[in-house]
This record gives C-alpha cells, structure tokens and sequence, in this order.
C-alpha cells in the first residue's frame, strides 16, 4: 500500500508541476502561438499525471472508472480546442512574433510591421544589436539588388 | 498531498486569470478560458479527494464536454461569422477580418 | 481551513473578472470572460457542496448563455462605445444597493448553522422520511425526483421546450455574405 502512496504522491506532484509550468508559459510567452504550445502540452501532461496520481489513490472503484473517462476526453479535446483556437487566430490574421528577446507581450507591437518592431526593440546585448542591424543591412542590400 | 494539487491549480488558475484579462486579444482569452475550463474539472476532482468524497466527477464529465462545446462555438462564430446555418467557410475574407481586436478600426 | 482558502482565491479571481468585465471594451473579450465567470462561479458552488446548482450554473452560464451572446453579438457589432458621459449615478446605485446588501448579510446565521428556522421546518422530516420512503441515498435528489415529482417534471419540460425554441431561432438560412459585416470596416 505504502508503494502505491509513493507512486500516487510522485505523480500528483509531478502533475501539479506541469500545471503551474503550463500556467506560467501562458504567461510568460510573446504570443498567442508560443502560448498555445507552452499551455497545451503541459496541460495535458499535468492533467495526465494528476488524473493518474487520483486513479492509483481511487484503485479499482468507479471512481478510477470515471477518472479514466475524464482522462481521455480530456486527452482528447484539449489538443484539439488549442488547435482550433490557433488555426482560428491564424485565420483571423494574427501575426507571429518573429524576433527580439524583449518584445513586451502585452503592448500592441503585434501590428507593426517588423522593421519598426525591430527599432523599438531593446536588444540586451550589444552583439545582438549588431547582429540584427547586420541582418537589416543585409536586407537592404538584396533589395537593392534585386531593384 | 492533494493539497499540495490544490495550491498547484489554485497557482494556475490565478495566473490563468490573468492571462485573460491581460490578453492583447480574443484568441488568448479564448486560450486562458480553454485552461480555465480545465483546470475547474481538475479543481472539482482534486477538491473531492481532498473531502474524501469523490463522487460527483460526472460533474467534471459535463465540465469537459461544455468546455470544448463552448470553444468551438465560439471559434466556429469567427470563422463563420454565424453559430446555426452553413455559411461558406472564406478564410480569405477581408471583411471577416480584425473582428478579434489585433487590428485597429 | 482549505475550503476558506479556496474560497478566497475564487472570489477574488472573480472580482478580478467582473472589474476586467466591466473594462473591457471588445465584446468578443467580453463574452469570453463572462464564460469564465460562471464557470469559477460553479467551481464556488461545487466547493460548497452544491452540485446540482455548479452542474445548472456551467451548463446555462458557461454553455448557454455564450451560445446567446453570439447570437446577439451577430446582430450587434463586435465594439463596445465610449459613454457619452461618466455615469455617476449609476455608480452610486450599485454602490448604495451594494451596501445594503452586505448590510443584510450581517443579520443572516453562520452558514450552515442546524438550529435555525429554516433548518428546522421541514429538513429534518425530510432527512427521517426519505431513505425508507423511495430508498433513494442523496436527499436532495429523492425531494426533486420523489417528493416534487410533477414540479420536476414540468420543469423540465419548459427547459426542453425552451432547448427547442433556442434551436430553432439559431438556424437560419444561407445570407449573401456581404451582408454579414456592415458597418465593420
């Protein structure tokens, strides 16, 4: 019995875990797609090992019965819905956030276009700075090309 | 120990809250409410094993079904610009577009 | 001391939703945060034991009521207007009806509490009568199935003509589309 504790707590924790990682990337990401997979997997991974770490905790009772039907639904449906609500944004025409360490996720900088996205973005380091104007350069210079 | 899942939801739950009142826009309170849903069956379960009571997960079942219901009516309102009826989906309608608050009007 | 604490964290995060509510200015964000709403609030009536009421509240708040709003937000545009002025004296209202409210919750008994009249007119006889009566172990559910069995029943029959109706209202034929979004641009 004792075994069956360790292995309930282990999973209930771990669960517990990847629901507060999950709920952090959703906060902490820079846009609605990064969100969604930070969120949708670890979501899912929580719930699993929570529902798990419950079932072990039930045995074989209707409890667990109910716990399993739970599980898959939601093993289920909420890949699905995270999906849907990309394709959805996708459709809707949000933009990725492309570039940048420190593009604030909740201004409204998903409208602008890169180049000035790019100027009101702080690079922390000077190389990175360098590197993006390089690469602005370099953009310049294959359009100029291309003119 | 289911305590220590409660706080954990509980954790989740607060910063998923946030996410949608914060959210620049439909998509991603649409995303945090989709957790959200998730993570009220998972505080029904863990609250009834924490009661040591836990029957009532057929709660939890309605929970889930309504959660991806409500989503999808949502999105498909997006999509289509209409819940009953079969619009023709058109993905490339500009008129359909900027409806969720990403672009300015 | 669990059960405080999980209260407290819901109703906070529910303020937090009303204000948000109230602050928001697309409808779309609007609706979606009202489905949040109830479904916080079923979690409030599930950690006080009510199931049958957090079962009613996720399903009409959270399944129903968004569904609605859809179909009102497809007549409306999805934009909520500036007031045209600072509305004070609805402020005050809420704030004054608000007052009296917590005013009358300080007469109310603690919750729960046995000894009181409105635990102790019918309940008892109710918890003695039910389980030899219709053998039925949830009291609650022998009281709607058993005891108010044509009340029930004829609830349900508003609620499925309702369902009926509902449906109805939502389908619609194919429009042009260009008549969808007037005014949008």
């Amino acid at each position: 019995m004792i075994i069956a504790d360790v292995i309930s707590w282990v999973m209930i924790i771990v669960g517990s875990f990847f629901l507060v990682v999950g709920a952090i990337g959703l906060i902490r990401m820079p846009d609605i797609f990064t969100r969604m997979h930070a969120l949708s997997v670890s979501e899912t991974m929580g719930v699993g090992f929570l529902l798990g770490g419950m079932m072990v905790q039930a045995g074989f009772t209707l409890v667990a019965f109910k716990l399993i039907c739970l599980f898959v639904l939601l093993f289920f449906t909420s890949p699905i819905a995270s999906h849907a609500i990309s394709r959805a944004a996708m459709a809707d025409g949000v933009e990725p956030v492309l570039d940048g360490p420190e593009i604030d996720a909740r201004s409204d900088k998903h409208d602008m276009p890169l180049e000035d996205r790019r100027k009101t973005t702080t690079a922390i380091d000077a190389d990175e700075a360098e590197l993006s104007a390089s690469v602005l350069v370099e953009d310049e210079e294959i359009e100029k090309g291309e003119k | 120990m289911f305590i220590l899942a409660m706080i954990a939801v509980l954790v989740a739950l607060s910063l998923a809250v946030f996410r949608a009142l914060a959210g620049p826009n439909v998509f991603d309170r649409l995303l945090a409410a989709n957790f959200i849903g998730t993570l009220a069956i998972m505080l029904l379960a863990v609250l009834g094993f924490l009661n040591g009571r836990p029957e009532f997960l057929d709660v939890g079942l309605v929970y889930a079904f309504l959660n991806i219901t409500g989503t999808y009516a949502v999105l498909k309102f997006f999509r289509y610009g209409a819940l009953g009826g079969e619009a023709p989906p058109n993905e490339e309608d500009e008129n359909r577009k900027g409806f969720s608050g990403v672009h300015k009007t | 001391m669990s059960e405080a604490l999980i209260n407290t964290v819901l109703l906070s995060l529910l303020a937090c939703i009303t204000i948000g509510i109230v602050r928001t200015r697309n409808l779309f964000g609007v609706v979606v945060l009202s489905g949040i709403y109830s479904l916080l609030i079923a979690s409030v009536m599930m950690v006080l034991d009510a199931v049958d009421v957090a079962m009613t509240e996720a399903s009409v708040g959270a399944g129903m009521s968004t569904v609605l709003l859809l179909g009102t937000l497809y007549l409306t545009k999805g934009h909520e207007m500036k007031a045209f002025k600072p509305p004070l004296l609805p402020l005050f209202v809420a704030i004054g009806v608000g007052a009296m409210l917590v005013y009358g919750t300080i007469d109310l008994p603690p919750f729960g509490a046995a000894d009181q009249p409105v635990n102790q007119h019918v309940g008892p006889d109710y918890l003695a009568r039910s389980k030899p009566e219709t053998g039925i172990p949830n009291v609650v559910t022998s009281v709607l199935a058993s005891y108010r069995g044509f009340d029930t029943l004829g609830e349900t029959t508003v609620v499925f003509t309702a369902g009926i109706g509902i449906l109805m209202l939502l389908r619609r034929r194919r429009k042009k589309d260009d008549t969808l979004r007037e005014g949008e641009k």
